[in-house]
């Protein structure tokens, strides 16, 4: 059963960092297809937030394609369709992380040159098997 | 009954005491089924409202509704209130008061009783006059969680308690809410009311100053933050912008309150060229201070 964490003093809403974590959870295999979710209730009383907060994390993903409900007998992790669905649904976090990491040199007068070779380095230190981006770090 | 009758509604309550209005204007709805959270300082009038929600103090103006009707005797067997400073009687013990509660309330249920006995660490024959004042409340809260109430008003219900114990108070509050019953609550500690509460309303000096979806709240609320190599300018065009709030400046830095995504008055103050503009999200606690600070020392527009 994957374990959720959720940061309440953060600016983020509840329900967004769930959704988040769910999606992230069946696109990395935690949750499988066809596995049961937690109760509202449960998952409410496991994380000590608002049951209301839950079911609504539920109901947007249930829109989202990502897990089906079947009244009386719970939420499930949907067998087809859902794990690209919350694939593509990470791929847009990870893009709005980028996006977020761009903006911040930006913001503190970072050149477009140089923002190209801090990603460089980002990708050199987390990719290490990159050959293109060992050139690159030779280069300088 | 129809769900969509709110469990309390709230029109426009005034309390005074002699010249001084502790309450003023209130209108407030608490859904049923939901969660709800009274923020405010010492002295906003917090306790006073639940006052006269319960009948304790007789509203100079206004009323006040439970699920549309006037408030009845017959209610208080469904309603369990746990005031900020509990009077038990202390020459009781704690198993002395349980049998108490069981011959008042045709809810009570042992077991549960006995299970937040257990959860407090309360000792049954102790006399009430010997706990501390945190055993205290646990105990009032044991009263109020026994009788599986379909309206629980609890003024402070973490004061005085330990960090486990509060994360225990607000398992029950979750709990009782995830099986049907409203719940509103007053609490210092924002970070509980971020968690269990669904709304919130924000009450200064007896005003009540903002209320909402804590989720909206926190979506709905940006600060956009820039710094200029000198002095900050005014920037007179963002005050007409129907999104933005408060503006502060305070020599080079600059920050703007925005309704909505921020990104859009970032990008309009990117325009005069400031060294660094970044969009900061709000979390309940800066939204609680920023609405009760009635003034602050940076020079502000609008």
């Amino acid at each position: 059963m994957a374990s959720f964490n959720i940061d309440p003093h953060s600016g983020v809403p509840i329900y967004l960092q769930l959704i988040e974590q769910v999606k992230r959870s069946v696109a990395l295999g935690v949750l499988v297809p066809g596995e049961q979710l937690p109760t509202v209730k449960q998952l409410a009383l496991d994380l000590t937030i608002n049951a209301n907060t839950v079911g609504r994390v539920y109901r947007e993903l249930e829109r989202d394609g990502v897990i089906e409900t079947s009244p009386g007998r719970g939420s499930f992790v949907r067998d087809n369709g859902g794990v690209g669905r919350a694939t593509r649904a990470v791929e847009d976090v990870a893009s709005a992380a980028i996006d977020g990491a761009v903006r911040e040199a930006k913001s503190i007068g970072i050149d477009a040159d140089n923002a190209v070779k801090l990603f460089r380095k980002a990708l050199a230190r987390w990719y290490p098997g990159l050959n293109d981006t060992n050139e690159l770090e030779d280069q300088r | 009954m129809d769900q969509s009758t709110p469990a309390i509604s709230i029109d426009r309550l005034t309390k005074r005491y002699g010249q001084t209005a502790a309450v003023s204007g209130l209108t407030l709805a608490i859904p049923q089924g939901s969660i709800f959270g009274l923020l405010g300082t010492n002295g906003a009038g917090k306790t006073t409202t639940f006052k006269c929600m319960l009948g304790l103090a007789r509203p100079t103006e206004g009323r006040i509704l439970f699920e549309g009707k006037p408030l009845e005797p017959v209610l208080f067997e469904r309603l369990a209130y746990v005031p900020e400073r509990c009077a038990l009687y202390e020459w009781m013990t704690g198993a002395q008061l349980l049998e108490m509660q069981r011959r008042s309330f045709a809810r009570y249920d042992e077991k549960r009783a006995n299970e937040l006995m257990d959860l407090f660490a309360l000792d049954r024959k102790k006399k009430l006059g010997k706990y501390s004042k945190g055993q205290q409340t646990a105990m009032a809260l044991v009263l109020a969680f026994s009788i599986h109430p379909d309206l629980l008003v609890l003024d402070e219900p973490a004061a005085g308690l330990d960090p486990v114990h509060q994360r225990h108070v607000l398992d029950l509050i979750i709990g009782e809410s995830a099986g049907g019953a409203t719940v509103v609550f007053s609490s210092h500690q924002i970070g509980q009311v971020e968690r269990a509460a669904e709304r919130v309303a924000i009450m200064h000096r007896g005003t009540l100053r903002l209320a909402g979806e804590v989720e909206q709240l926190k979506a709905d609320v940006k600060v956009v933050e820039a710094t200029f190599d000198d002095e900050a300018p005014s920037l007179n065009g963002l005050a007409g912008d129907p999104s933005v709030g408060q503006i502060q400046r305070s020599g080079r830095l600059l920050r703007v309150y925005v309704r909505g995504n921020g990104d859009e008055i970032a990008r309009k103050i990117t325009e005069h060229r400031p060294r660094s503009v970044r969009v900061l999200d709000q979390n309940l606690e800066d939204i609680f201070l920023t609405t009760v600070a009635t003034s602050t020392p940076d020079v502000m527009e609008r």
